[in-house]
């Protein structure tokens, strides 16, 4: 266990330069450009080969990595704060009306099958680019609101809260100076979570094509896969499978990590991991 | 392969394994349910949580029992079966119908079931090429009048539609004339959402009036009527020769009203016809037919339906020859979407036939060049490479200022220019190569070479890959990264698709067209991607047209200016010499100057550079030894199925 | 314990509790399928139609009635079990749910048992040893699975049974009997439970540690009880009610978007392959048939859950 406390942030930051780079225009350029024939095998010029139309495989994995933070940030950004807010509001208002709204808006979103709403929204929004980034804030915020929210309630029975308010503090002061610092740990948390289950989503949805549309992403990629393997070519899948597979299982380490770290109740005894 | 070649067991030891049945039966009896279609609730569920919870050593107990009666039931119903064997034909094709309604069989899905299903007037001859229609439900050919506008069709006697309950006291009565005429006019009733309803529009006298008046059934069509039970008279308002073509597509399949008016809106899965087969059961993966006891067309007569003895030798057809058809008892048609499990499926024996997958073809050739199998494949299956009677090209939208028509001159030509320099820049041998394995016949214009139409000696250039010339073209036009329009390339959300669209801007690239001046739009489904052509959103889009008769005037329709969208215009062509001549063409019987019109026709699509075009895929079939067939679908779409024959390989 | 009466009234209010639910799922729904949603009637036209064609179908379709008459219209329909006909074969809603609801439950029941069974019992060995080297063992597995994609996996199992082993049938549903049944359930089968088995492995340890820690599991493991006699005795009644909730909450997610994967991949004519068709064609009456049942579904998986937590707890007040 000591080896993965420091291999999984050595893998997420290998990640994080390839996707910079990405971003930088340092690297992966040319992820569209024909530079091979067709299905050409691992060589110097393309160390994982090309895929059907000659495309350098290893540059499309690594320009897709910037796709996957692309999403994986953004979706995780946004769902934290909307369900944090979201959460820490319905937490602090415990049993009133914002809190009964605000669960039965976080009931209706889960009860709607998920990848169903995806391509609902996708279709809604005519294949617009951001329409898989939407969808999946407007579903992956409930669950980091349900943590916030009962966390918030825990806050409470506390007492502190009330001291606050007994101190004169305003709502949103109480939100900004005394929730947020203690709720920080967990949205973290919550936050790396969504970012992995939105990277595989992404996987999934891309696979059944409602998911990236104007870029290259390891969905892409393993739907492309799924066509070469008949013809024995296997480099597409393996290519796709390792970049994601190494960035989605360090992400949970990481999460794993940080969760025993940084929940006052459990810095020091690592073994119960229960919230 | 281990599966027996016929799929069923012919030996039967009820004795050894009948207590495991009894287990598996109770455990699974939802399985088996299924096939009535009853409701069944999930029965595994409530008999295994209650010991998981109370009682793990009840749960190991149950769980082992479930496991050995299982395993019991696999060898037990490998060896296990009952009766007559009934000869069985399992065909796989690579997609599904949505509605087996003659007024929807649009497509070859569809078309595959409904002319097994119903019955068409003609039909194609089984083995002749060119095409040929012959009399099907017909008793003769028709008798058309000299100026072409009457046409008189006689029916053959003694057919009948399929015992249903639809019928008074469930048994199917003779098909005649009147249903014919009912057949084609439920096809302008908008309660039948016909998809072919545009064949007959405008071309018979009386219909308009009639559709008007509310297309009742019960109200006579002027020019098209029954005169007595077996004969049909349809009048033309000018001469149409397609029509006996549209008459033996599924589309025009007859249908019995009391069915249509019985099952209403589940009419599409509930089937009522006079054709070779009946419905036992269809869903999204499959559906079963049954022969029809009913149904007697005489003896397969091989000579009359083309046979060639010498191209045709290998395929065993002979011992067929005088038998009464069909020869099967059961015909399932398998759907199967994805190209891999097609070939799995094929190989390991659950299919009788696989239309091979582009990917596959290169470990099944021995030569490109001419085509020829590898020996031990050869040796082992039946195989067929055939052209498909179709093919796919790229089409600009001509309706759109900024690349098509204009009507400033000088625009309108540096536009010509523009769309003339893509087509040289795209590379068609390098699309054929990639997703085609190098089978894809390329050629000039949109009239394919399986048609008479088709004129070898036609300048090929236009299907050229010419890099240089395209940048000459773009320069002396003035046309730069900064002065060319922005274009929207449209295309249905699928990997091949999105891959072509990859490699179609990398070539764009190559003669000067920048990354961002070409955007794509994926559509999820044919009806988005079909309303955004028709809403003129897209500049270029990927077209696929399959000819649904062996006329080139099936294809040149689609560059005819009436027809613009929604109709099969979609490109918005529109040039009033082109229309002239197209309407000229339309009245003319076969002949050389109907061909003659057509490669005229032809070359004006060329000249406008309004496409980007063409290639024929060539399909690969292989099918197993003991089926004796010709599984050629193009033009045919099921007609073929009936003349399947099963048996021991020669 | 609770009187029959007082829990038939628990019940009851909970399911009324879910109306406004059932409401807001139905309401978002409909706007993003019908009102934004594909347009079927341009999938539907022949190759060559009119202007006119087109138009008339609309009105055939009704697409040109006012959004709150169409959603009222829904909701009486829903309201009233008549689900109407889909749009592309005409076969009925009800026909269509009943036939093809029985595959999905037949296609994902094993997997889901096998998948559950199998995370508990690798769940209570890592408890068991926690801290030890099988433990580490079965966490880092986990993990591994976890971090393989869904689409990997079926991928990967479709390479190797289907391409190279040929051993399964890689596609479709030819059931007509127990053989030709597990032959089409196994690969599915195993996807699900590679799929599902590192998830629920960590979420079942982590309870049962939790539960390990209570007092009279220390005395029952001081008296030298068996592993199996303290696990199922102890341990996992301690911890039934959240391991219960969870595989409660998980049913109606399964039915549908679970399926939904593997049914198309698979060529299985289940509910989530019909879903998938009908998203893609535009098919309205199908998709807001089982958005419908699938909220109801959740529905009444909220309820069991309830019930479940009262029925452990009869302190705990939910209503």
């Amino acid at each position: 266990m000591v080896v993965v406390d420091w291999i999984a942030p050595l893998i997420v930051v290998a990640y994080v330069i390839a996707a910079v780079g990405v971003w930088l225009g340092l690297w992966a350029d040319g992820w569209g450009e024909i530079t091979g024939v067709m299905w050409a095998a691992p060589s110097t010029d393309h160390w994982l080969g090309t895929n059907r139309l000659g495309q350098d495989i290893l540059l499309r994995a690594v320009a897709a990595t910037a796709t996957a933070f692309e999403i994986g940030l953004l979706v995780a950004l946004a769902s934290s704060m909307v369900g944090g807010l979201l959460g820490a509001v319905a937490g602090l208002f415990n049993g009133s009306r914002l809190d009964e709204l605000i669960l039965w808006l976080k009931g209706t979103i889960d009860a709607i099958p998920f990848y169903l709403f995806v391509a609902a929204v996708a279709f809604a929004l005519q294949g617009h680019a951001m329409a898989m980034h939407l969808a999946m804030i407007v579903v992956f915020w409930t669950t980091t609101a349900r943590v916030v929210r009962a966390e918030t309630i825990r806050l409470g029975q506390s007492g502190f809260i009330e001291a606050a308010r007994a101190g004169g503090s305003t709502h949103a002061r109480v939100i900004v100076r005394h929730l947020l610092p203690n709720l920080a740990h967990v949205l973290l948390v919550q936050a790396t979570l969504v970012f992995v289950a939105a990277i595989k989503a992404e996987v999934v949805l891309s696979f059944l094509g409602i998911g990236v549309q104007d870029s290259i992403s390891w969905g892409l990629m393993l739907a492309e896969a799924g066509q070469d393997i008949m013809a024995g070519q296997y480099m597409n899948f393996l290519a796709a499978t390792l970049f994601l597979f190494g960035l989605v299982m360090a992400g949970s380490l990481l999460a794993d990590r940080m969760q025993i770290r940084l929940d006052p109740r459990t810095r020091n005894q690592w073994r119960t991991q229960i919230q | 392969m281990a599966i027996d070649n016929t799929g069923i067991c012919r030996s039967c030891q009820v004795e050894y394994c009948g207590a495991a049945l009894v287990i598996c039966r109770i455990f699974l009896q939802a399985g088996q349910e299924r096939v009535n279609n009853a409701v069944v609730p999930a029965r595994p569920l409530p008999l295994i949580f209650p010991c998981t919870m109370e009682n793990p050593m009840s749960f190991a107990r149950t769980a082992s029992a479930v496991v050995t009666a299982l395993l019991l039931c696999v060898a037990c119903e490998r060896s296990g079966g009952n009766g007559e064997a009934p000869v069985v034909y399992r065909h796989a094709i690579d997609g599904i119908p949505a509605s087996l309604d003659p007024a929807h069989a649009a497509n070859i899905y569809s078309a595959t079931l409904v002319v097994n299903l119903y019955d068409t007037l003609f039909r194609y001859r089984y083995l002749s090429r060119p095409y040929e229609l012959t009399p099907n439900l017909a008793a003769t050919m028709p008798d058309v009048s000299d100026d072409g506008l009457v046409w008189t069709i006689e029916l053959r006697e003694n057919v009948r539609f399929a015992d249903d309950p639809a019928f008074p006291r469930g048994r199917g009565r003779a098909v005649t004339a009147g249903d014919v005429v009912y057949s084609l006019g439920r096809h302008f009733d908008p309660a039948t959402r016909s998809q072919g309803a545009w064949l007959w529009r405008g071309k018979i006298v009386g219909l308009e009036e009639w559709i008007e008046a509310g297309a009742n059934p019960d109200r006579r069509i002027a020019g098209l009527h029954a005169v007595d039970n077996q004969t049909l008279v349809i009048e033309l308002t000018a001469p149409f020769p397609q029509l006996a073509h549209t008459l033996a597509m599924a589309l025009s399949a007859v249908v019995p009203r009391e069915a249509v008016e019985y099952y209403g809106r589940e009419f599409g899965v509930r089937p009522v016809g006079s054709g070779p087969f009946i419905l036992e059961r269809f869903d999204e993966s499959r559906a079963v037919l049954e022969r029809n006891p009913d149904f007697d067309r005489g003896a397969l007569d091989l000579a009359a339906e083309g046979l060639d003895p010498q191209r045709h030798a290998e395929l065993g057809l002979e011992p067929l020859n005088g038998r009464t058809y069909p020869f099967i008892d059961r015909l399932e048609v398998h759907f199967i979407t994805e190209p891999t499990s097609r070939w799995t499926s094929f190989v390991a024996g659950e299919v009788d036939n696989v239309m091979v997958p582009p990917e596959k073809s290169g470990q099944l050739l021995a030569s490109r060049d001419p085509l020829r199998f590898r020996p031990d494949i050869e040796r082992q299956y039946h195989t067929l490479a055939e052209p498909e009677a179709g093919f796919v090209f790229y089409g600009f939208n001509m309706a759109n200022e900024a690349i098509g028509h204009h009507p400033d001159e000088d625009i309108d030509r540096a536009n010509r220019a523009l769309r003339c320099a893509m087509r040289e820049g795209f590379d068609w041998q390098e699309r054929n190569h990639t997703f085609y394995h190098g089978l894809g016949q390329v050629f000039p214009g949109v009239i394919p070479p399986f048609l008479d139409a088709f004129d070898p000696s036609l300048d090929a250039s236009s299907t050229d890959h010419d890099p240089q010339r395209a940048q000459r073209r773009l320069q002396a036009h003035d046309w730069s990264p900064e002065t060319l329009p922005r274009l929207t390339y449209g295309l249905e959300a699928s990997v091949h698709q999105r891959q072509m669209f990859e490699q179609f801007r990398a070539r764009m690239q190559t003669i000067g067209i920048p990354n961002e001046r070409l955007r794509h739009r994926a559509f999820a489904s044919f009806g988005d991607f079909s309303r955004a052509i028709t809403g003129g959103e897209l500049d270029l889009f990927l077209i696929g047209w399959t000819m649904a008769w062996p006329d080139a005037q099936y294809a040149l329709q689609m560059f005819y200016g009436p027809n613009a969208a929604p109709g099969a215009n979609s490109f918005n062509y529109s040039n009033p010499e082109f229309d002239r001549l197209f309407e000229r063409a339309a009245r003319l019987e076969a002949g050389e100057e109907r061909a003659a019109l057509y490669r005229q026709l032809n070359e004006m699509v060329i000249n406008d550079c309004v496409h980007i075009g063409s290639l024929s895929r060539t399909r690969l079939h292989l099918w197993h030894r003991h089926v004796h067939m010709l599984p050629d679908r193009e033009m045919l779409g099921g007609h073929f199925l009936r003349f399947v024959g099963i048996g021991a390989a020669p | 314990m609770t009187s029959r009466f007082e829990l038939l009234g628990f019940v009851t209010r909970k399911l009324a509790a879910s109306l406004p639910l059932l409401l807001g799922v139905t309401l978002i729904s409909f706007t993003l399928t019908v009102h934004f949603g594909p347009d079927p009637a341009h999938a539907m036209l022949g190759k060559n139609p009119t202007a006119a064609d087109l138009a008339a179908l609309q009105r055939e379709l009704g697409q040109d009635r006012p959004f709150w008459m169409r959603y009222a219209d829904y909701l009486h329909r829903l309201a009233t079990l008549d689900l109407g006909h889909t749009e592309t074969s005409g076969e009925k809603v009800r026909d269509l749910l009943a036939r093809t609801m029985p595959i999905s439950a037949l296609l994902l029941a094993p997997g889901f048992i096998l998948g559950t069974a199998l995370a508990l019992f690798l769940a209570m060995v890592a408890a068991w040893h926690r801290g030890g080297r099988l433990d580490r063992l079965i966490t880092g597995v986990s993990v591994v699975g976890m971090s393989l994609s869904f689409v990997i996996i079926i991928i990967a199992l479709q390479a190797v049974f289907g391409v190279w082993l040929g051993w399964f049938p890689v596609r479709g549903w030819a059931v007509d009997g127990p053989a030709s049944y597990l032959a089409h359930v196994t690969i599915p089968t195993l996807a699900f439970v590679f799929a599902s088995i590192g998830y629920n492995t960590r979420f079942f340890r982590a309870m049962l540690v939790n539960a390990m820690n209570a007092g009279h599991v220390r005395t029952a493991r001081a008296y030298g009880a068996g592993p199996a006699r303290i696990m199922f005795r102890h341990v996992l009644r301690g911890c039934l009610l959240p391991i219960m909730t969870r595989i409660v909450y998980s049913v109606p997610a399964l039915a549908i978007s679970g399926s939904l994967l593997m049914e198309s991949h698979f060529s299985i004519p289940g509910i989530g392959r019909v879903t998938y068709q009908a998203i893609l064609s535009g098919d309205q009456p199908v998709i807001m048939a089982v958005v419908g049942l699938s909220a109801v579904l959740f529905a009444v998986a909220v309820t069991v859950a309830d019930l479940l937590c009262r029925l452990a707890d009869p302190r705990i007040r939910l209503a």
